[in-house]
């Protein structure tokens, strides 16, 4: 029974994209042009630092690229007073976190599948190819981290004042390990030679880091939700 | 009601006259008693400050994060105030902590902020959310749902620290090349006496502006509570 | 102690928001097959008392049971008996009246084959692949109906059930709350048009029941 409430929960959240098109697409066009920020601000040339330099801004602009999703989170349910209907529901309170970071986490997926070959496009074309499974791995555990933290992070920051300017607060410092994480993994898996470190240690503090707050997401979210 | 509060009171003097005491003896140790450093000579005697006041702000988060833990087991109102208090406290001795560490860096190695130090960059993430807890705070009306969101972002920030442990340490090669190396590690007698004073000294000066504080805040919620009979709602 | 033969117990129940306290002690036992008007003046507490019996909103002090489960500790097993309408009509006007309701279906974990008798029954069958953001305010507040009765609860609760309720919705609304069986809680400013089906009434005045 909850398998179904949790797939219809991300259905829905799938139908409304599809239909309204609210997060994603601007998540692209934030991204392409943070990006094109990134490029024109270094001037030109590749930048200093390499491939670590390259990769670090990626993250960054990942980062805040998310942040941008993440404050659409739980948007129509807050502006259109829907709340009240899913909390009257036989339902465990974790499960509509578990859904709603489920659907940030697809949006995040379908957004990098344009922002990474674009990445490489402005950034890396000249250098070596990276390890593609690798690479994968690393953003969607990554993207795991985000959304599952992320989701949690919103409800809170849907209380306050200024929800806008509370969420990133209240998100970035929680982004700094999974910045060095992710960034420590992908440029590992562009140039293995920087490191003395495995592939296999890199992806697992990822996995680490989601496994850490997927259950404090599903510990707490039931605190986050009531009035 | 009158005798826990005078109790209080008393558990507040008494940390108070224990940290009155103890502050002048760690100090009297730390400039006049310990020998100075082999290699870094009478500068590296910050590190009696610092590592005790990190320590200490490590200290009060944790007991922070556990009051938060029973708050929302519980929900005692009071629970809530014991995991602020601290908080509050931590913010504080943390902003101790990074400058006394920034002057340690500066007298080391010449710089204002070693990047290469992990223990640094920790205390910095751990810092930083510290701080955006108080933003939490304040930004949310007073009450249950203050109480709740301030617990559950305090708990987090458990999950924090190990994380945040284990990245600076993986990202060392990233965030910076030289490795560092410990030092410190093999105290003497006299050195691990003036610590474990300075500590003390630290720890109880803690524990009297939790108590002292705490009396603070609960005066505060009983004159609000007053002025809410005195206006006929409950 | 809660018993089993009334459906709804409320013993000093206090909520609090804040400083403010929206239920400042409300004692109220209802029977089953009891229907009962909540009336009293706009923020007297009739929405927060009604949220309360919901489970959405947790008491601050006092004990409340519904269907002889205890909230909040049971309120996983009194969810199923409740139906809620409340001010919005807690449907998403991107999806589908259809969609809408399969999502609560799956929620409630009750078969799909249920939602078209419902939907026929509140007069939007041939409306059902129409965005709710395309209705009506009338239509939206038939679909809240169809969404709070979809689960066969057994005991409902409506918050100003006909504002903004067309005459045709007001009919469908007197026939659902017409059916037997079913235990009633309705806040309201026009009680007289519930003449015929209220068995009592309650007033409720800053966040007390009015004697």
């Amino acid at each position: 029974m909850s398998r179904r409430a949790f797939a219809a929960l991300v259905r829905k959240d799938l139908l409304l994209e599809l239909r309204g098109s609210e997060v994603v697409l601007a998540m692209v066009a934030f991204v392409l042009a943070a990006f094109v920020l990134f490029r024109f601000g270094l001037g030109g040339g590749r930048p200093a630092g390499g491939t670590r330099a390259a990769t670090g801004m990626l993250w960054v602009a990942i980062v805040f690229t998310a942040m941008l999703g993440l404050l659409r989170t739980f948007a129509q349910e807050r502006e259109h007073g829907i709340w009240d209907g899913l909390l009257a529901a036989p339902i465990d309170r974790a499960l509509l976190w578990l859904a709603r970071a489920c659907s940030t986490c697809l949006f995040l997926i379908a957004v990098q599948v344009v922002a990474l070959p674009a990445f490489w496009l402005f950034f890396l074309q000249e250098g070596p190819a990276p390890d593609y499974g690798v690479l994968v791995a690393a953003v969607v555990l990554a993207d795991i981290g985000i959304a599952a933290l992320g989701s949690l992070v919103a409800g809170l920051a849907s209380a306050g004042r200024a929800r806008e300017v509370l969420l990133p607060v209240l998100f970035l410092p929680f982004a700094i390990p999974l910045v060095l994480g992710a960034v420590s993994a992908t440029t590992g898996t562009i140039s293995p030679q920087t490191s003395g470190l495995h592939t296999v240690e890199r992806l697992g503090y990822l996995a680490l880091y989601d496994t850490v707050f997927v259950l404090f997401g599903w510990g707490l979210f039931e605190f986050v939700v009531e009035d | 009601m009158n005798t826990t509060a005078a109790a209080r009171l008393d558990r507040a003097t008494f940390a108070a006259l224990v940290a009155a005491v103890l502050m002048p003896v760690a100090l009297g140790l730390i400039f006049f008693y310990v020998p100075n450093d082999v290699d870094q000579g009478f500068s590296q005697r910050i590190f009696y400050f610092h590592v005790p006041i990190a320590m200490t702000t490590y200290a009060l988060f944790g007991w922070g994060a556990l009051n938060a833990a029973r708050y929302l087991w519980t929900g005692d109102m009071q629970l809530d105030l014991r995991s602020y208090v601290p908080m509050h406290l931590g913010v504080i001795f943390g902003t101790l902590t990074l400058v006394t560490g920034s002057i340690w860096a500066k007298v080391s190695w010449g710089t204002w902020w070693y990047w290469g130090s992990t223990e640094l960059n920790t205390f910095l993430i751990i810092f930083l959310f510290y701080c955006a807890y108080f933003m939490l705070r304040f930004s949310v009306e007073p009450g249950e749902r203050r109480a709740r969101y301030s617990a559950v972002y305090a708990l987090l920030g458990v999950g924090l620290i190990p994380i945040s442990v284990l990245a600076v340490h993986l990202g060392q090669d990233v965030i910076h090349p030289i490795t560092f190396t410990d030092h410190g590690a093999n105290m003497d007698g006299s050195m691990l006496f003036t610590f474990l004073m300075s500590l003390a000294a630290m720890l109880s000066l803690a524990v009297a502006m939790y108590l002292v504080e705490l009396r603070g805040k609960r005066l505060d919620d009983q004159v609000a509570r007053l002025r809410r009979l005195a206006q006929g709602t409950p | 102690m809660p018993s089993p033969s009334e459906v709804v117990a409320c013993d000093g129940l206090v909520r609090r928001f804040g400083e403010r306290a929206a239920l400042a002690g409300v004692d109220l036992r209802l029977a089953a097959g009891e229907f009962v008007l909540v009336t009293g003046p706009n923020g007297a507490g009739k929405t927060t008392l009604l949220r309360v019996l919901a489970t959405v909103l947790r008491p601050t002090e006092g004990t409340v049971a519904v269907g002889g489960h205890e909230l909040p500790r049971a309120a996983m097993a009194a969810r199923p008996l409740i139906g809620y309408v409340a001010h919005g009509p807690l449907t998403y006007p991107g999806l589908t009246a259809l969609e809408n309701l399969s999502l609560y279906a799956a929620l409630y974990g009750v078969p799909a084959e249920w939602i078209d008798p419902v939907l026929e029954r509140v007069g939007l069958g041939a409306r059902r692949r129409d965005p709710v953001a395309e209705f009506s305010r009338g239509m939206s507040q038939r679909l809240a109906l169809a969404r709070a009765v979809l689960h066969r609860p057994s005991l409902l609760l409506l918050d100003e059930p006909t504002a903004g309720l067309d005459s045709g919705g007001r009919d469908v609304l007197r026939e659902v709350l017409a059916e037997p069986g079913r235990t009633v809680i309705v806040s309201t400013h026009e009680p007289d048009w519930f003449e015929g089906l209220a068995t009592g009434a309650v007033r409720i005045e800053a966040g007390r029941v009015a004697a």
